[in-house]
């Protein structure tokens, strides 16, 4: 046990600010979550009835592609921890080619996202709709807006790895990156079943 | 478990494709929506603990995502239910 607790970190990968973004967004995505599911108390039926114009094949396929993009970053920490003096540079490298598959990944999910939207839109659906489609707008291009940041911030640490900038002593940058990138996962994690599967 | 990513990868694909199929074979139910609930809390805790890497942090930072879990997945619950 005592082996066990001096294995422990004392505090999570990567810069302490990136956590305090993570907890404030978790707590702002939660809220809408909350505030979604007692709103669909007040209207069941309409909301079933507009969820059914959603595609949740198009969701899946998201849900999807960003575990496996948060997969492939966790890969590129895996990478960095194990680096050593000797191997930075190889490490780096390989690190480099994990956050590629990562961020066509992001760039997958933004188009497929952007399709949805254009067929909604396309539609005549607007925020004033109804309640659903408030809270399923609102939601998933808050989201869409992250995942776009998220790909934005892939790529400079990507940038970075192809210099072989990260070194043993430090590689904080790209686990400060790779944890928003998961916490971007995990909101859509949550999302998913609530938005496009529970009724 | 020199594969532990690879296995985690795998179970968040399997419990995703089954909330898919839930989903898409009209197969939603009162009582599956708890069973879709405590899988998404496996997924979320997985990548929370595996993916973000607080499993080998101290508890109080582990326990945030996992109490954010429970609290908002719970409270859905309860307004599906109660």
């Amino acid at each position: 046990m005592s082996r066990i607790m001096a294995l422990k970190e004392k505090y999570p990968p990567g810069d302490f600010g990136v956590w305090i973004i993570i907890y404030v967004e978790l707590l702002t995505f939660g809220l809408f979550f909350v505030g979604y599911a007692f709103s669909r108390r007040d209207n069941i039926e309409m909301f079933n009835t507009s969820q059914l114009m959603l595609n949740q094949t198009s969701g899946f396929i998201n849900t999807f592609i960003l575990i496996t993009s948060s997969y492939f970053v966790a890969k590129g920490v895996h990478i960095m921890r194990k680096m050593t003096q000797e191997n930075y540079e190889k490490s780096n490298k390989e690190a480099s080619k994990w956050l590629k598959f990562a961020m066509a990944c992001g760039v997958a999910f933004l188009f497929i996202k952007f399709s949805e939207f254009y067929h909604i839109f396309g539609q005549g659906i607007t925020l004033s709709t109804n309640k659903f489609f408030m809270f399923y707008l609102l939601l998933t291009m808050f989201h869409f807006m992250h995942v776009f940041l998220g790909t934005i911030i892939l790529f400079n640490i990507h940038q970075r790895t192809k210099v072989a900038g990260y070194t043993p002593a430090d590689y904080r940058g790209f686990e400060s990156g790779a944890s928003y990138w998961h916490m971007v996962d995990l909101l859509w994690i949550v999302l998913f079943p609530l938005i496009y599967i529970i009724r | 478990m020199k594969k532990i990513l690879e296995l985690i990868w795998i179970i968040l694909v399997v419990l995703t494709v089954f909330a898919y199929l839930l989903g898409y074979l009209k197969l939603i139910s009162t009582s599956l929506v708890a069973v879709l609930l405590l899988s998404t809390f496996i997924k979320g805790a997985l990548v929370s603990d595996y993916f973000m890497g607080l499993k080998d942090v101290s508890i109080k930072y582990r326990m945030i995502p996992l109490l954010w879990l429970t609290v908002v997945l719970s409270l859905i619950a309860a307004a599906y239910y109660l």
